[in-house]
């Protein structure tokens, strides 16, 4: 009996000392893995290794994503001139719109896929992920806004207060989490369930159109948009005659290379279909238009044209088909449609029923 | 029974079992503040914002209205090679915030003979995405169109400049091959090698000549060259010239 009161008392110590111990209880994050489709390379940066990719770090991001008032007036978040339905692109814009009727100078890319990317922008000014909407925020012809600002804005909304909570253990509300938790959101954003990557995985078939198609995308497209991405992230002068209007030397005024004049990022062609229109200044409003560029458009006098496209390419008109029924294969319903991407509270639409 | 007796008494007696060893750590080391302070002149007259009138060697008078640089990357080495380097050091020197003009860290006591710094952000902080503190974005010394940080700062304005409202502009950046503007400035602690121990705070003071930044390396003129916001050749030239400015003025013994 003795011995039972000294165990009982020994464990009430080890009981009440344990209490000083413990603290508070442990922050609780759902951490989440990016998925690697079988045959991908890995990603070239691992954008999630100081920003550990959670569940309540993408809730987070894609609030923000979707605020306006990221933006100085209230009318440009992020999603406006990146949108789900265009593959996070504008949808049929050149140039997209920005505070006080201003336009962009450029065409606003599709987002997916960002890990295998290893710096953004036409030009690759950006080199990581987590500083990438410090330019749209901030351009003038833009989102206008400041930090403080944005981040002012931020603090005084509960919502965003809680949220910030949940997905940083000190719950502090800075630009270093919120670029952080953007990150998250834009990094997941993932497309490899289109119509070719079901075919590549042999749960469907190409048509012979598509067939033929793809073999002469592999032999005439895809040194530069390398599948399974469909870009190999290069920067290129695929010789488009020079606009006088809205001089862009491209590359050249990152690196202040002459050898890098006029040399735009290789675009991804997932979901080109739906990307419309096409080059760094969107100045191509059709896919046949985009070959044709290919075939008889490319200005072969400057300096800096790349050496495969010399000669220009060449496609005969049967090809050309061909070639873009196998464009069409590109695009991942899946990425356009799915909820986990759209706006925070979205309620799908219900299915059309017949009565 | 007994196994149980032995275990309640072990699991008790180890959260001190931890303390004690953290205490003994802290004592083995024994660290000590050391204070690095900076006071930005021109030809040794101090930098007043907005307000004073300087002259470089040229002759050419201007005005500052904003100065701000990182120095990071900080670290005391002894004769021997022994180096007491801060942990997590950067620091973004403000001339319009007197706080940011000094910090100070824990080194272990020993007879320093070397100050050494960046100016600028390594290379590795600038394609590591978003952080925060002395290298937040908020304190816009980061270019959004050309990933990576200002390094130095040097806005104001000069009749000797035919750009528009005479302005001076220096945004120095560029943290890769030719264009790196990144310089280690390695400084003697001279005629007081630092003695550091427990009972005193040492203060090294730097002081900067940024009159240097137009004669140094380069001969570089205001009237030639009152812009300069991109990395490249001359931004280079610039950051040769201002990595000159910085000596020791004196160091403080408590």
């Amino acid at each position: 009996m003795l011995k039972i009161k000294i165990i009982i008392s020994l464990l009430l110590i080890v009981v009440m000392a344990s209490a000083f111990i413990y603290n508070e209880p442990p922050h609780k994050l759902t951490y989440l893995k990016l998925f690697i489709p079988r045959g991908w390379p890995k990603p070239t940066t691992d954008i999630f290794a100081t920003n550990p990719l959670t569940e309540e770090g993408f809730v987070l991001g894609r609030k923000l994503f979707y605020d306006g008032r990221l933006s100085k007036d209230g009318n440009f978040p992020c999603s406006g001139c990146h949108q789900q339905f265009a593959a996070f692109s504008t949808y049929g814009h050149d140039f997209s719109h920005g505070f006080n009727n201003n336009l962009t100078k450029r065409n606003a890319p599709g987002l997916f896929n960002l890990a295998w990317q290893k710096e953004m922008h036409w030009d690759g000014g950006v080199n990581h992920l987590e500083v990438q909407p410090l330019a749209p925020l901030t351009n003038l012809n833009e989102m206008a806004e400041t930090l403080p600002n944005v981040l002012q804005k931020l603090k005084k909304d509960t919502a965003y207060v809680s949220l910030f909570k949940a997905a940083f253990k000190d719950g502090v509300i800075n630009s270093q989490h919120m670029l952080k938790a953007l990150a998250q959101f834009t990094g997941s954003i993932q497309s490899y369930n289109s119509r070719y990557d079901k075919v590549k995985r042999g749960e469907d078939n190409f048509t012979i159109s598509e067939k033929l198609g793809y073999k002469i995308f592999l032999d005439k497209c895809n040194t530069c948009h390398k599948e399974p991405l469909f870009t190999d992230n290069s920067f290129r002068n695929n010789g488009l005659i020079v606009n006088s209007k809205l001089p862009d030397s491209g590359r050249m005024s990152i690196t202040g290379n002459l050898t890098d004049l006029y040399k735009f990022k290789v675009p991804s062609l997932r979901n080109c279909s739906i990307t419309i229109p096409y080059m760094h200044d969107g100045r191509m409003f059709s896919l046949s238009k985009v070959i044709d560029h290919y075939r008889k458009g490319i200005d072969t006098t400057q300096a800096t044209l790349d050496t495969l496209l010399k000669k220009r390419l060449i496609i005969s008109e049967q090809e050309r088909i061909d070639l873009l029924s196998f464009l069409y294969t590109l695009r991942d319903e899946d990425l356009l449609k799915d909820t986990r991407f759209a706006p925070p509270n979205y309620i799908q639409p219900a299915a059309k029923q017949e009565h | 029974m007994k196994v149980n007796v032995l275990f309640g008494i072990v699991s008790f007696f180890i959260p001190f079992f931890n303390s004690l060893d953290a205490a003994c750590q802290v004592n083995n080391q024994a660290n000590v503040p050391i204070k690095i302070s900076f006071i930005n002149t021109i030809n040794s007259i101090p930098v007043v914002l907005d307000s004073g009138n300087y002259t470089n060697c040229w002759n050419e008078t201007f005005n500052i209205n904003a100065l701000k640089y990182y120095i990071s990357n900080v670290q005391l080495q002894t004769a021997e090679k022994k180096i007491a380097a801060e942990k997590n050091s950067y620091h973004l020197i403000n001339e319009e915030d007197l706080a940011s003009k000094s910090f100070s860290f824990m080194a272990s006591p020993g007879t320093y003979k070397t100050l050494s710094f960046l100016i600028g952000v390594d290379s590795l902080k600038n394609v590591s995405g978003a952080q925060t503190d002395a290298l937040d974005p908020l304190n816009g010394m980061f270019w959004t169109w050309n990933s990576g940080y200002v390094m130095f700062k040097l806005e104001g304005h000069s009749a000797g400049s035919a750009v528009v409202k005479n302005k001076i502009e220096y945004h120095i950046g560029g943290f890769s091959g030719a264009n790196s503007v990144l310089r280690r400035v390695e400084l003697n602690i001279e005629s007081s090698a630092v003695l550091l121990d427990k009972n005193s705070i040492t203060e090294i003071i730097v002081h900067t000549d940024l009159s240097k930044i137009w004669n140094a390396v380069h001969e570089l003129k205001i009237s030639e060259t009152p812009i300069c916001t991109t990395p490249g050749i001359l931004a280079a030239g610039i950051a040769d010239n201002y990595s000159k400015a910085f000596e020791i003025l004196k160091v403080i013994h408590p």
